[in-house]
């Protein structure tokens, strides 16, 4: 378990001090992967740092598994850094090593015996699926080979925790998709706790359990997912998880109603039940619904027809079972739970 | 042809050239002995460095500047009395390899002290986010990622301490230098002077591109790349 507790980070220059992180306290649950999100500048990066303490923060204190990391001492911290993978944007593989090579690096800080090196980097490439690779060098990869690299290197020594610094942020989508993938098995099957430091909604919902968001060096919500991506309540929240429905709110007459898609009503044809078993027309001004693992997640924005009309559809939404909100206008949007 | 041309003969200038050869590469050698570490060290203290200590890295980086804002020709003439003292003369060849590695020492610093610099950043953060401490960082990430550019900086150095020892020559040792300047331009022959000028390109560019081939050889970041384009190639 990760604990960041009342954490600071300040970083004093001349125009005056920057505060990088402003009394941040999280707590990262073995098993999960623990989205980061915020808009650049928010203080991700210095965030993840402060985990392995490649940042001291200036107060606040980081508990590994309860142990104090800010203050241990620097053998103990490199002692304990072999138990955090970390994974970067940019890779950060050593150039002038072959792909081998660079997963051998963190095992030979350990000075692990040869042998049992050769198998851990055999079986590691397998891993990732670049075992044909071995013998190359980071230059003769494409990004999403960089990063398989360079989370092998990343779990050589078994890491319980893995740090991801926008480690999908310099891949294409469909690259992403994979790497995310890749994470989530690493998750799944290994049991490595992830950090996810992401400036993408995507890279969220695809992976992460819980997802703390960042804004101006402060936490300005954290949640489960699931609970964070329907009923978003901070500002910043609200413009990440849906920065369109914003705008469609805003757009439209009559009587407004989001509809919540958490997964549980993927089977019901919500629209055309409310045509068919109420008679009413609904007008969707927003939808932006996706289909994870066979079930719908998202929201949706439709305008209802008279007093009458909604009511009825209003009962229907009820008796369907599905999440909804009578929006007024975008100030009052998401400000409360349902 | 001159009569000093005739008296050297072919003996004459081999030697010049073997000995311009050995007291360069000797001395280069033994200035990286001072200048590598020097220079790993200014990188290593500087202000953001792996192991910052602004004080030290102050004094050494005043060190280097002074010697390196010294012209040879008197830094030279300067060392004159300390190389009595070290080396037990001031004159022939053990004297000018002093002061060759004197004057060469502190450049070889700074070209190390740039390559080692060019190392990225994020490398160097990734090896920290792995446990490795100071010394591994040096040992395994910025000594062989900054390889290639210390190969070169040593070309560099090479041909500057081979320009040194030439004027080493007229005070002090032997080489092809001593030969221009001490012994042709006295009697003003000509063929001698432009011989000597010859050999001494020749050895500049042998230097230039042995080290250059090296350099690339070592380089992993670019020359299996091509080198597979140019069997693609070749294949279709």
């Amino acid at each position: 378990m990760i604990e960041l507790v009342h954490l600071d980070k300040i970083y004093p220059s001349r125009e005056g001090d920057v505060h990088a992180l402003e009394d941040i306290s999280l707590t990262i649950n073995d098993g999960a992967i623990y989205g980061v999100i915020g808009l650049s500048g928010a203080g991700k990066s210095t965030l993840v740092r402060c985990i392995n303490l490649l940042e001291r923060p200036t107060a606040g204190k980081v508990l590994l598994d309860g142990e104090d990391l800010t203050s241990a001492s620097e053998k103990r911290l490199r002692e304990v850094r072999r138990s955090i993978g970390m994974i970067f944007q940019s890779f950060n593989l050593l150039e002038q090593r072959s792909v081998e090579a660079n997963v051998r690096f963190p095992l030979e800080l350990i000075h692990a015996p040869k042998e049992e090196a050769r198998e851990r980097v055999k079986e590691l490439l397998e891993l990732v699926g670049l075992s044909e690779k071995a013998a190359m060098y980071p230059s003769q990869l494409s990004g999403g080979q960089k990063q398989r690299v360079a989370i092998a290197r990343a779990l050589a020594t078994r890491p319980k925790y893995l740090l991801c610094d926008e480690a999908t942020s310099a891949l294409d989508p469909q690259t992403t998709q994979s790497i995310l993938e890749l994470l989530k098995s690493i998750n799944k099957e290994l049991g490595v706790t992830i950090v996810v430091i992401t400036h993408e909604m995507k890279v969220v919902e695809s992976i992460c359990t819980d997802v703390a968001v960042l804004d101006k060096s402060r936490v300005a919500e954290e949640g489960k997912v699931a609970d964070v991506f329907s009923f978003p309540k901070s500002e910043i929240a609200k413009q990440l998880v849906i920065p369109n429905l914003i705008r469609s709110l805003k757009a439209g007459t009559g009587k407004k109603i989001r509809l919540v898609f958490r997964g549980e009503t993927s089977d019901t044809p919500v629209i055309s039940g409310l045509a068919l078993e109420c008679g009413v027309a609904a007008n969707i001004l927003y939808a932006d619904t996706k289909n994870i693992d066979g079930r719908t997640y998202g929201h949706m924005v439709i305008t209802l027809e008279g007093g009458e009309a909604a009511e009825k559809a209003k009962r229907y939404l009820g008796r369907c079972n599905v999440l909804y909100r009578e929006e007024e206008d975008d100030e009052v949007i998401c400000s409360a739970g349902l | 042809m001159t009569k000093l041309f005739v008296q050297l003969g072919f003996e004459g200038f081999a030697l010049g050239a073997f000995e311009t050869v050995y007291m360069t590469i000797l001395s280069t050698a033994a200035a990286y002995l001072i200048g590598l570490p020097l220079g790993i060290i200014l990188c290593v203290t500087d202000r953001g460095g792996i192991k910052p200590c602004v004080p030290l890295n102050r004094v050494l980086s005043l060190i280097v500047n002074i010697f390196r804002s010294i012209p040879f020709i008197i830094l030279m003439v300067a060392l004159i009395p300390a190389a009595r003292v070290i080396v037990g003369t001031s004159i022939g060849n053990a004297a000018m390899i002093f002061m060759l590695i004197v004057a060469a020492a502190p450049y070889v610093a700074r070209m190390v002290e740039s390559s080692v610099k060019e190392v990225d950043k994020g490398v160097i953060e990734a090896a920290r986010s792995m446990g490795a401490g100071t010394f591994s960082i040096i040992w395994k990430v910025l000594l062989p990622e900054a390889k290639p550019s210390l190969i070169v900086g040593a070309v560099i150095s090479t041909v500057t301490v081979l320009g040194y020892s030439a004027m080493a020559g007229t005070i002090a040792g032997g080489g092809l230098g001593s030969i221009a300047v001490t012994e042709a331009r006295p009697s003003n022959a000509q063929d001698v002077i432009w011989l000597c000028v010859a050999l001494i390109v020749i050895i500049v560019q042998v230097i230039q591109e042995l080290g250059m081939f090296l350099a690339k050889q070592t380089d992993k970041r670019v020359r299996k790349n091509k080198k597979i384009k140019e069997v693609k190639e070749k294949v279709s």
